[in-house]
């Protein structure tokens, strides 16, 4: 008798757990940034979706950044969640030819936001043709510098490579060093070369180059080092760059030994927490360098992804349309200082180097997503490398390119 | 079980049975293991905890049927009339069973798979439906690394850990003799000498590079005495011009490696000290005094009657200080991540940084890297086994 009711009972809990598991259906997604003001406007979107849709049950995850870099690998793999970040461009390259990232090509059609308001950006989200994430947010990259050093020395902002130069000359005469930078981490050098190049031959010469379709020692390339090492010897950068990380950079910018900084928006913040006020800072565009040339910017984006091994997919579909919705990503990036990619969602006016950057970016020619995430991460460790290495000794530079084209032939 | 082993009448009955019984509930474990468990059933399961909860349980599912698995195999075996006549001689491998399987399983195979992996190109991926996505190409990544000046950097930078790292046994040797005394508080001294090996090599690391630091560190402040004064900038910040810059030690490709060497043979002097003090104390004092009687005195007396008496010491020192040498990873990592331009590199932060790393995922050309450095160590390590051996045979 009471074996029988152990079993019945049993039977009904077991029941009701499965039947329970197979009604609910559910969300999870996973973040990567738990920066204070990230992680508040990610929270903040997710709760929007649960209001929006509470028949769904949402797992909202978020992990550390770095860290995400190494355990994306095993999410994709193993247990999958329905929505992850991840970075588009040649970032994203491994995981979709391996056939790990859902092809969304029929959101990005059929989606009235996806369809219409995210050209711009829409290149960077392809590959073979077809689009596989969704951009939350991005930022513009260009040159910070000190306004109150620059109105001192009667200066303007530069608009072409000689009028740069010709800045950088009046600052070393009044002892001011022209750039700050910090090479440790390598990438930040990435920055100046990708604009470099940009500038002197163009947003095609900059795909090419990252897609391994142009050597290194290609004369473009070398018009582009040329150029580079006419700014180490004019605008020179600060001399202790190869021990500095980006934030530790800021101390020179901070204290006015240095007036210039080729930097993402993100930094802004940090430039305020150093205690420079807006009147003392400001931003414009890299200069040209070769007349004609397009102007192309550098705009990393930052996208969320549906794993091929999602189990709630149009779940998972419902949550990147609503992301992808003007009020959304305006919300959101107002709360973190960044753009928008909708072009129809509001910024922050409040914030001259937002709605500058908007300027900068809506008006571009073409986006780059940053050296390092448009090439493969096998070459852009190398390519970074390189650069430090020119940037240190300048003199080197066939050493340099040579040894590039080494890995290049290698990687892809 | 009957722990009757001379005989009684139903012991091949209680085998027979306990061999079944156990082998049933091995094959249950065994079969749960590979086929059923996995983490898709458990997150049913768990239900809503799923993605963050779902890989403990798995772990501890999993853990708990090899549990069981093992003690049903040790069941099995334990009931076995083989067992029961040759226990003495099998007992001490089924101890070690355990121990051998682990290391069977996460030190031997990995070996063999890195070592396969390095005639592959792969990016570390497999595909949705679990196939390996890399493809066979020979000895192609050794000949890239051949020609990669990278690896020769990285090779070069491990001869001179080695070498400089060395300094640490003499060092340590004579701190060990000066602190070698009776005097009040020489325990705080030596206390205080010890010291850098009970901090991590990390903290190590950062109060070293924090030192070298141009900007603001110890050795730039000195530099600043000499050759630095302040001044007003232009926007009347006191800031500091000097006529000779610092050094950027950590920055120079040509001294990098010389200063992650001195911060990581600081600890290890400590260590190759604390090694000596043991066997110093041990230093017979019969032989001393003969020494004395017989005219031996400073030098002579060290060379000739210490020395040979810390023999197992020295052996000591020098095997931990080359181990040390190879493992440079993390001072290299916390310090430098193998920068400026790869200069500080060593095989294995090399090794590190092409295969998981900032997910640059060469994971054939590391495992390359990786299957070049175990040769080195294998060579290494056969000519200490054989040292040991042969140290044996004449103890023995």
């Amino acid at each position: 008798m009471s074996l029988r009711f152990t079993k019945l009972a049993l039977g009904a809990a077991l029941g009701s757990l499965f039947s329970g598991a197979l009604l609910a259906s559910d969300l999870v997604i996973t973040f990567d940034d738990l920066n204070p003001d990230k992680k508040a406007a990610y929270e903040a979107a997710v709760d929007a979706f649960k209001k929006a849709n509470p028949d769904i049950n949402v797992v909202a995850n978020n992990g550390d950044r770095e860290a995400h870099k190494d355990t994306i690998r095993n999410a994709l793999q193993n247990d999958a969640p329905d929505v992850i970040t991840w970075y588009p461009g040649n970032r994203m390259g491994p995981f979709v030819d391996a056939g790990l990232f859902m092809d969304i090509s029929d959101l990005w059609s059929s989606d009235p936001n996806l369809s219409s308001k995210f050209n711009a950006i829409k290149p960077t989200m392809s590959r073979d043709g077809k689009q596989w994430g969704v951009p939350y947010s991005y930022y513009q990259w260009g040159v910070y510098y000190r306004k109150d050093i620059y109105d001192k020395l009667e200066l303007s902002e530069p608009s072409n490579w000689a009028e740069l130069l010709g800045n950088c000359d009046t600052l070393k005469e009044a002892g001011v060093t022209p750039f700050t930078i910090g090479t440790q981490y390598l990438w930040t050098a990435a920055g100046v070369f990708d604009y470099l190049n940009l500038r002197t031959n163009g947003y095609d010469v900059h795909n090419d180059l990252t897609a391994g379709k142009i050597k290194y020692t290609d004369p473009r390339i070398r018009d582009t080092f040329a150029k580079w090492e006419e700014m180490l010897d004019r605008c020179s950068f600060v001399s202790t760059h190869a021990t500095m990380d980006w934030q530790a950079a800021i101390s020179p910018f901070a204290k006015g030994d240095a007036a210039m900084y080729v930097m993402g928006n993100f930094s802004v913040g940090q430039y305020k927490d150093a205690g420079l006020t807006d009147d003392q800072i400001d931003f414009f565009q890299f200069p040209e360098i070769t007349p004609g040339v397009p102007r192309a910017e550098e705009a990393p984006a930052d996208a969320f992804f549906i794993p091929a091994n999602a189990k709630n997919v149009e779940n998972a579909k419902k949550f990147l349309a609503f992301i992808a919705t003007p009020e959304i990503q305006g919300d959101w990036n107002k709360a973190i200082g960044q753009l928008p990619p909708n072009s129809d969602a509001e910024i922050n006016t409040d914030d001259k180097f937002i709605v500058e950057g908007m300027a900068t970016l809506s008006t571009a020619a073409g986006l780059a997503q940053f050296y390092d995430r448009d090439a493969p991460a096998a070459m852009a460790k190398a390519g970074m490398e390189g650069f430090q290495k020119f940037m240190l000794d300048p003199s080197t530079l066939d050493e340099v390119l040579e040894g590039l084209d080494k890995v290049q032939a290698e990687v892809y | 079980m009957s722990t009757d082993v001379t005989g009684s009448n139903n012991r091949f009955d209680t085998s027979v049975t306990q061999l079944v019984i156990g082998g049933v509930v091995l094959a249950l474990c065994v079969y749960m293991l590979i086929f059923v468990i996995n983490t898709t059933m458990v997150q049913e399961f768990y239900g809503y905890s799923r993605q963050i909860n779902a890989r403990v349980p798995t772990f501890f599912i999993r853990m708990g049927l090899l549990l069981v698995a093992l003690a049903s195999g040790f069941f099995c075996i334990t009931g076995h009339s083989y067992y029961k006549r040759n226990k003495l001689a099998v007992a001490p491998w089924l101890f070690l069973a355990i121990g051998l399987a682990f290391f069977l399983v996460y030190v031997i195979v990995p070996i063999f798979q890195s070592i396969s992996y390095s005639f592959t190109k792969w990016n570390g991926l497999y595909d949705i439906n679990g196939v390996w996505t890399g493809e066979w190409v020979g000895l192609h990544n050794y000949r890239v690394l051949w020609e990669d000046p990278n690896f020769w950097t990285s090779l070069k930078n491990n001869l001179i850990w080695l070498v400089l790292f060395m300094l640490a046994v003499p060092i340590g040797l004579f701190i060990a003799l000066f602190l070698n005394q009776t005097v009040t508080g020489i325990r705080i001294y030596k206390s205080l000498f010890f010291f850098p090996f009970v901090i991590s090599q990390v903290v190590v690391g950062l109060i070293f590079s924090w030192a070298y630091n141009p900007e603001f560190g110890l050795l730039s402040e000195v530099w600043g005495w000499f050759f630095c004064e302040m001044k007003e900038n232009i926007v009347g910040n006191l800031t500091r011009v000097c006529s000779v810059e610092p050094p950027s030690i950590l920055g120079d490709a040509k001294m990098a490696t010389y200063g992650i060497i001195a911060a990581g043979i600081w600890p290890q002097i400590a260590y190759c000290m604390i090694l000596y003090l043991t066997g110093l104390n041990n230093v017979s004092s019969d032989q001393i005094e003969a020494g004395q009687l017989d005219g031996a005195k400073g030098w002579k007396m060290l060379w000739h009657v210490v020395l040979p008496q810390l023999k197992p010491a020295t052996f000591i020192a020098i095997v931990v200080t080359v181990i040390g040498a190879l493992r440079s990873f993390d001072m290299i990592a916390t310090m430098t991540q193998g920068g400026p331009y790869g200069s500080t590199n060593v095989l294995a932060y090399y090794m590190y940084e092409q295969a998981v790393g900032e997910g640059v995922g060469r994971y054939g050309y590391g495992s390359a890297i990786a299957t070049v450095l175990f040769l080195i160590m294998l060579v290494y390590i056969s000519y200490f086994l054989w040292r040991m051996y042969q140290d044996e045979k004449e103890g023995g």
